[in-house]
């Protein structure tokens, strides 16, 4: 009897100290980590072309198309279909697509979440947030240190 | 109904008096249909803000959250938005419901405990008949409503349902006993099943400190043990934990209202929530003075308004043992029903009496 | 390339045997020896199984059938027994039962091992090998009307396998309602049901309301995990996929099962820096996943989304925000890589540091709040005590680990049996309920809340002191990864749920040959039977709450 009568207090506690933990999504916009990956951004003027983004991609997401003189004609990127590892952005070596914040999205076929260059492109920052800035330093380290010769192959 | 002499002027009579039918037969059935009319739609609006509203916001202040707030002030709109989304949806009529049986189910479990209102005193003068069996009658159409969960639960051709309709039988009749048994012992106090002279006798004053300061003679503060058995065997009666049983959604889905969607939920969901507003009348009458205030002092404020608060208490009361109390299992609920409930009761009757009849 | 542990290293003075003594032991019944990176093999032909593993279980102490791996060669099948101890995890040993690619037909080690039930099946279903002897050799992950085993070489992925309602089991097909003389009620639970916690199916025979008998079915959210990382490269495809075995914030424990395993596979070493943050990471992951379990548990018990339910999933919101900084995601982390961790702690470090102490500040009074709702309610005693009851010969038998295991009294817990990371290094304990019954799982899942929060605040303080200069987030390791051809390992970690354990043969190339996983859900889910034959329906559901399992593990 005791014990229910404590459960009983902890939660009229609870009911009585008016703190709640809700975020009252949309009205406020959540806070995200800098290091959150969400929809993509990509830099035609960065880009080399070199594929290594389709190659790593675990679910192959991303689609390029060159023409026959390896010029890059087409970016195509499922963002329904991504499962947001930032393998792309990771073994990029010109920061030519990054992750930005935005987690929202909307369509009303998955077709249309096929993103080409153009909107890949017109993604915009999160509250501001350049992902290349705030993840920087991580870069560097995960680029440039370590013991040895880096293997770039 | 047998017209009364002695007692307050009930409404029907005061109804009738004021479109001027006088207390002919038509006053009279004029009258009684105007004042069921006005009551039952008093309990179905506070069902309605209870249902949508209150009830997630009183849940969400136990869990640390927020509930409506979008539709309208403090999110009130919520309920006619709920309304309308509920009653717009497809009634889905699954195959081999034995029909008329499944329909009947979900209107029978409202009516029996908006009958029961009938014969609650309200305060200031909201009582809509005041037969000399008045308890009698509550606790009989309220046992209605196992008939109903009953009926929805083996006619609607599913197995969680009929074990839904089956727990609630098995739950009922252990906890009805106990209930009844106990609301007797008041009657050996007040000696009388009427219900206005119930809360007639808690008038009386138990402590006096000053006439304005005078704690009445609830019944409640005389026999607290009572009150407490009848706080328990009634959050039995009307299904709420820790005795959601018949419902009990991780266990059986939702017992005997597994099949029921649209009007027929609402229904459903109606009636548990004049249940547990019934329930509270119950409570308020036999044990916490019905619409009387407190100490007299506070008599300012109307009889019906202390009423309400009454049931509103006892609502938040099942609410907040939802929040931490955890369902007991089938057999641990007969248990605590057959082995402790109906024992503690016939004790409390027995005690009652022998100390009604020595002291009093 | 030999990563075998010093064999003379003995746990808690159980004996150990060379790979020659249990070689003696079985005798004529070895045809063949292979070398295992985790553990020796030895080849046994294929109506021997029995025979070899009872010698294996009684003579030799190696009661603890960890995994069955089933395989199909160029030129054989193979079912693969990953043996290994409950009191010496680092004992292992491996069977491997090769059978003939025309007529594979291998005797089934059920009687032995009981969890050998279900794993066969698995194999049978994914793979196609018969195992005489079997009880109940069905299809387990797939449907019972699909064409072929999606893992033999010759399966052809284009044929379409739509069957249509009218051609499947249809599980309402037997009318039970005229049966007069029945004494017993056939019941779906699931797989749409609020307590199975995803889509499970229970096929229930009820007595009333007691369980007769109950046959999990699982399967619904298989997707081919194993093949999946089969299909991808060492080095990078694969991370990602293990956050979505247990989807429910265990990514990071996950993960490091892959990256234990393929770390061990490539001969990877992990800078000591990482191990920590690794650590750290995986114990967060932890209490996320521990989180949620007690609140689901009460979910169950309490029946309805109520208070218990928010402050757990209150608490587990405050870890995912730590792992949110941390790994910039809140479930599918993708943090791991072989070698370390992908980023450093975020900048500013300081302000890192606090937030996780802060939450390691308040989680004692959380938890405090905890027992006096949960664990000190006497109707949740009065539900939980004795019911669900798992002994421990019998968990055990089922192969069950974790806090399943634990909660039956045996002391098995790999982080400290079989060390990983850093967890060597820190001051914590194994935390053991011998009650057997519900209850025991739920104190061992909220003591080990306790414990975890214990390693957490250890490596924070560890991590502030590192010097700046050293802090290697990852080892150099080549952007490609081919392991040499025809090595085989099978590693294991403690995850949220139990034994989590990979197993990889590597074929050259790098991509892994076969990868298999071994989830501690879906040993510990056969136990289920046995926890609720004979007790209540809320018995059931609650003790399925307590096993707490995630579908997307079960069924990978």
């Amino acid at each position: 009897m005791i014990g229910i009568l404590k459960s009983m207090a902890t939660t009229m506690k609870h009911a009585l100290d008016g703190q709640t933990f809700t975020v009252e999504y949309p009205d406020v916009a959540p806070e995200v980590s800098p290091r959150f990956r969400g929809v993509h951004k990509f830099s035609q003027e960065r880009c080399i072309w070199c594929r290594q983004c389709e190659n790593v991609c675990p679910n192959d997401t991303i689609q390029i198309v060159q023409d026959d003189k390896r010029n890059g004609e087409q970016y195509n990127l499922h963002i329904g279909q991504c499962i947001y590892c930032r393998l792309c952005e990771e073994v990029c070596p010109v920061d030519a697509i990054l992750l930005t914040q935005n987690f929202e999205f909307t369509a009303d076929t998955k077709n249309e979440f096929v993103y080409n260059k153009e909107q890949l492109k017109n993604v915009p920052w999160y509250k501001g947030i350049d992902p290349l800035n705030s993840r920087n330093p991580d870069r560097d380290a995960w680029v440039g240190e370590g013991d040895g010769e880096v293997d770039y192959q | 109904m047998t017209p009364l002499q002695q007692g307050p002027i009930l409404l029907p009579e005061r109804i009738a008096n004021l479109i001027g039918l006088g207390d002919g037969l038509l006053g009279q059935v004029v009258g009684g249909l105007i004042a069921a009319f006005l009551i039952a739609n008093i309990m179905l609006a506070m069902t309605a803000v209870a249902g949508p509203w209150a009830k997630r916001k009183i849940t969400a202040a136990f869990t640390d959250r927020i509930a409506v707030n979008r539709i309208g002030p403090f999110g009130l709109f919520i309920i006619i938005a709920d309304a309308v989304r509920l009653l717009s949806k497809e009634l889905i009529v699954p195959e081999g419901v034995d029909r008329p049986a499944w329909d009947l189910a979900p209107i029978i479990l409202p009516a029996s405990a908006l009958l029961g209102f009938a014969v609650i005193p309200m305060g200031s003068g909201i009582q809509l008949a005041d037969p000399e069996t008045g308890l009698v009658f509550a606790f009989a159409v309220a046992s209605i409503a196992s008939l109903s969960l009953v009926m929805g639960g083996y006619a609607s051709n599913n197995k969680y349902s009929l074990m839904g309709g089956l727990r609630a039988v098995a739950q009922n009749i252990a906890y009805e006993i106990p209930l009844i048994v106990t609301a007797a012992s008041v009657v050996i106090f007040t000696g009388t099943l009427q219900m206005s002279e119930i809360v007639a006798v808690q008038r009386e004053a138990l402590i006096s400190i000053t006439p304005a300061l005078t704690i009445p003679q609830w019944f409640a503060f005389v026999n607290p043990f009572a009150f407490v058995l009848f706080l328990v065997a009634n959050m039995a009666e009307v299904g709420r934990n820790p005795f959601d049983i018949p419902e009990a959604p991780t266990e059986i889905v939702a017992g005997y209202q597994t099949e029921y969607s649209s009007v027929y939920f609402v229904l459903f969901y109606l009636g548990e929530f004049l249940h547990i507003f019934l329930g509270g009348a119950l409570i308020a009458t036999l044990f916490l003075g019905g619409p009387a205030a407190p100490i007299a002092a506070l008599e300012v404020i109307p009889g019906f308004v202390w009423f309400l608060i009454k049931i509103w208490a006892v609502f938040l009361l099942t609410q907040w043992a939802r929040s931490a109390i955890p369902r007991v299992r089938i057999d641990q609920l007969l248990d605590i029903g057959w082995k402790g409930m109906l024992v503690l009761s016939f004790a409390n009757l027995v005690l009652t009496a022998i100390i009604v009849g020595v002291i009093v | 390339m030999s990563l075998e542990r010093p064999k003379d290293r003995d746990s808690a003075g159980v004996q150990r045997h060379s790979a020659d003594e249990i070689a003696d032991l079985l005798g004529d019944l070895v045809i063949g020896r292979e070398e295992h990176i985790n553990a020796p093999g030895y080849v046994i032909p294929p109506d021997a199984v029995q025979e070899t593993l009872s010698l294996l279980k009684n003579e030799a102490g190696f009661d603890h059938l960890s995994c069955v791996t089933a395989e199909e060669r160029a030129d054989r099948y193979e079912s693969i027994y990953h043996l290994k101890k409950f009191d010496d995890a680092t004992q292992e040993v491996s069977v491997v039962v090769p059978t003939a690619k025309d007529n594979p037909v291998s005797q089934s080690a059920e009687p032995v091992f009981r969890t050998a039930d279900w794993h066969e099946r698995e194999a049978y279903d994914l793979v196609g090998i018969d195992y005489e002897g079997h009880p109940d050799l069905r299809r387990i992950l797939l449907p019972d009307t699909w064409q072929g085993h999606p893992l033999s070489m010759d399966y052809d992925q284009e044929r379409p396998q739509v069957v249509s309602l009218r051609e499947g089991a249809n599980p309402l097909q037997e009318d039970h309602r005229d049966d007069q003389d029945s004494e017993t009620m056939y019941l779906n639970i699931g797989p749409h049901h609020p307590a199975t916690h995803g889509v499970l199916h229970l096929k229930a025979t009820l007595d009333g309301e007691q369980v007769a008998d109950v046959d999990p079915d699982i399967g619904y959210l298989h997707r081919c995990e194993e093949q999946m990382c089969q299909n991808g490269t060492y080095r990078y495809q694969i991370m990602p996929y293990p956050d979505r075995w247990d989807y429910i914030s265990a990514g990071l424990l996950n993960e490091w099962a892959y990256a234990r395993a393929a770390e061990d596979l490539a001969d990877i070493e992990v800078p000591e820096y990482a191990q920590v943050i690794r650590t750290m990471g995986a114990e967060l992951c932890r209490i996320a996943a521990h989180m949620l379990a007690v609140a689901t548990f009460a979910l169950d018990v309490y029946g309805d989304f109520t208070a218990i339910f928010m402050y757990g999933i209150r608490e587990r919101e405050k870890v995912q925000n730590i792992l949110e900084d941390l790994t910039g995601q809140r479930l599918m982390f993708n943090y791991f890589r072989l070698g370390g961790v992908v980023w450093d702690l975020p900048e500013p470090r300081d302000e890192f540091f606090d937030k996780t102490r802060d939450f390691l500040e308040e989680l004692p009074e959380a938890l405090e709040e905890f027992h006096d709702l949960i664990t000190g309610n006497e109707i949740l005693q009065a539900r939980t005590i004795g019911t669900g009851v798992l002994p421990p010969e019998v968990a055990k038998s089922y192969g069950a680990t974790g806090p399943v295991l634990r909660g039956s009294g045996v002391d098995y817990d790999l982080r400290r049996d079989d060390p990983y990371g850093y967890y060597e290094n820190l001051d914590w304990d194994v935390c053991v309920e011998d009650g057997c019954d519900n209850f025991s799982r739920l104190l061992v899942r909220m003591n080990e809340v306790e414990e975890s929060a214990k390693i957490i605040e250890q490596c924070v303080d560890i991590l502030e002191d590192w010097p700046e200069d050293e802090r290697n987030i990852q080892a150099n390791v080549p952007r490609t990864l081919r392991p040499d051809d025809d090595t085989e390992i099978y590693r294991a970690v403690e995850g949220a749920k139990g034994e989590l354990g990979i197993y990889i043969r590597a074929d050259g190339t790098e991509k892994p040959a076969r990868f298999k996983i071994r989830s501690p859900c879906f040993s510990n889910l056969q136990t289920l039977p046995e926890m609720s034959n004979g007790e209540y329906v809320p018995d059931m559901v609650a003790s399925l709450g307590s096993l707490d399992i995630v579908l997307g593990e079960v069924d990978r």
